[in-house]
């Protein structure tokens, strides 16, 4: 027989699942707003702002109930404890792919002066790395923490290539200086999500195994 | 002065039958000086039974067998030669149901001082306020210490059974469920003092309520079916547990 408690455990942890969804997709859906300037998906991102906020309200709140009923102890406490951090960190996603779908609004009048490649091959590997870790909190499994520092060691190379890249066509024309600043933002937000991921990663083995790792 | 993590009582391969079952398997743990050390389990696994053989309060029951050893310092608790009254001077015990005598607080006191030979009136009272003073008893009592012991409310009762157990300045307190039959201040008060007590004395306390062994204590032994689960640091034990068992137990997803 599954405890009330238990149960309870059990629908926090999906709404944290939900809510981790709602924000890869956000952000997913921000980077195809930006590659093709399409303001109405733009639009669609933003209108998902106030959800996540609820979400983090509602599993913030729940938490704390569980806490004062139950007083959980071991994997228990590691879990909520845990259930908080995330959604923390799942805000944090979210709400950078609001910012990028605020820079589609900014950039949608002309077009891109280039194709955006690196920062779309960026946004993948970002998504696959939210990917894993959503993944492994679902199915309560470690994560391979040396995998992921490396996916996160990719991301940095990448962003500090656009970074690169961008100053040299700042130089050449201060006509691009707007657009390439708003880039190398898109970057640096990006790259802040893949360091969420990570995170989250480390929060999910300390809740499955009790011990802490660092993910650098 | 104290040393460190210095081992007050050592219980080593103990095994005990109430006729012929056998209630404790090969049980071996130590009760670390100046340390809380609790005993967690579900019912009947045997927590009492260990608590009890601390202080041979299993002897009074018959047919009950023991194997093994349980040291405190140099003394073999169950040794030919130990005087099982000197053991219990050194090995105080407070129970679950508060218990006084059916007397005035004062001689609730000083009646363990005077079967242990104080006789002089000065030094008991210097006793009985000493003890009631470290209880956190003196302040509600000083003024009415004539009145039946049995007035008091079932807190002041309980810390009242602490001061009666300190009155004879053991080195371990035994307590078995202490907090049970107590309301959620009284019971607060106790666990506030263990904490105190422990600067001058061992604690040893079984208790079913979780959330009080992670408060209050510094070790815990996990017992189960009469054996020794995990012996740890609570820190560790309530947040991150070795054995499947113990974590089963303290997530209360078990059976």
């Amino acid at each position: 027989m599954e405890s009330k408690f238990h149960e309870e455990l059990d629908a926090i942890k999906g709404k944290v699942l939900d809510m981790g969804v709602l924000a890869r997709q956000m952000l997913k859906e921000s980077m195809v707003s930006l590659s093709t300037l399409d303001v109405k998906v733009a639009d669609d991102v933003l209108a998902k702002k106030d959800k996540i906020m609820e979400m983090d309200e509602t599993i913030e709140h729940r938490c704390i109930q569980a806490i004062s009923l139950y007083q959980p102890m071991a994997v228990d406490v590691r879990s909520i404890a845990a259930y908080l951090k995330l959604t923390t960190y799942i805000t944090r996603i979210g709400r950078y792919g609001k910012d990028i779908a605020n820079v589609t609004k900014e950039l949608a009048d002309k077009p891109h002066n280039r194709k955006l490649a690196s920062l779309n091959q960026m946004a993948k590997i970002v998504d696959d790395v939210i990917g894993t870790v959503l993944k492994a909190f679902e199915e309560v499994k470690e994560i391979d923490a040396d995998a992921l520092s490396e996916q996160d060691d990719n991301v940095d190379c990448i962003r500090f290539s656009i970074f690169r890249e961008c100053l040299t066509y700042m130089m050449e024309d201060s006509k691009n200086i707007t657009r390439c600043a708003h880039y190398i933002m898109v970057a640096r937000y990006l790259e802040r999500c893949a360091d969420h991921a990570c995170k989250m990663a480390e929060k999910i083995n300390y809740m499955i195994t009790g011990k802490r790792i660092e993910i650098r | 002065m104290t040393r460190k993590n210095k081992t007050k009582m050592n219980i080593h391969n103990l095994n005990l039958w109430y006729d012929k079952s056998q209630a404790l398997y090969d049980i071996t743990v130590p009760v670390l000086e100046n340390k809380v050390t609790a005993i967690i389990g579900p019912s009947g696994c045997g927590k009492s039974t260990l608590i009890r053989c601390l202080n041979r309060m299993n002897d009074i029951i018959g047919k009950c067998r023991i194997e093994g050893s349980v040291m405190m310092d140099d003394i073999d608790i169950y040794g030919k030669k130990t005087d099982v009254v000197e053991v219990r001077k050194k090995v105080g015990m407070v129970f679950q149901k508060p218990n006084p005598f059916p007397k005035s607080i004062y001689e609730n006191i000083a009646y363990g001082c005077r079967i242990a030979g104080v006789r002089s009136k000065k030094k008991l009272d210097e006793i009985v306020e000493h003890s009631l003073k470290e209880a956190f008893l003196w302040e509600e009592v000083a003024d009415r210490l004539d009145e039946s012991a049995m007035g008091l409310s079932g807190g002041q009762q309980q810390r009242l059974c602490i001061a009666r157990a300190l009155a004879i300045e053991p080195d371990v307190i035994l307590m078995d469920e202490p907090c049970s039959a107590l309301d959620p201040i009284a019971t607060a008060k106790i666990e506030d003092l263990i904490r105190i007590l422990v600067k001058n004395y061992t604690v040893v306390i079984v208790t079913h309520n979780m959330q009080q062994a992670a408060r209050v204590s510094d070790y815990t032994a996990y017992m189960y079916l009469g054996k020794l689960i995990e012996y740890g640091k609570t820190k560790q034990i309530f947040e991150n547990p070795n054995e499947e068992s113990t974590e089963n137990y303290i997530t209360g997803r078990f059976g």
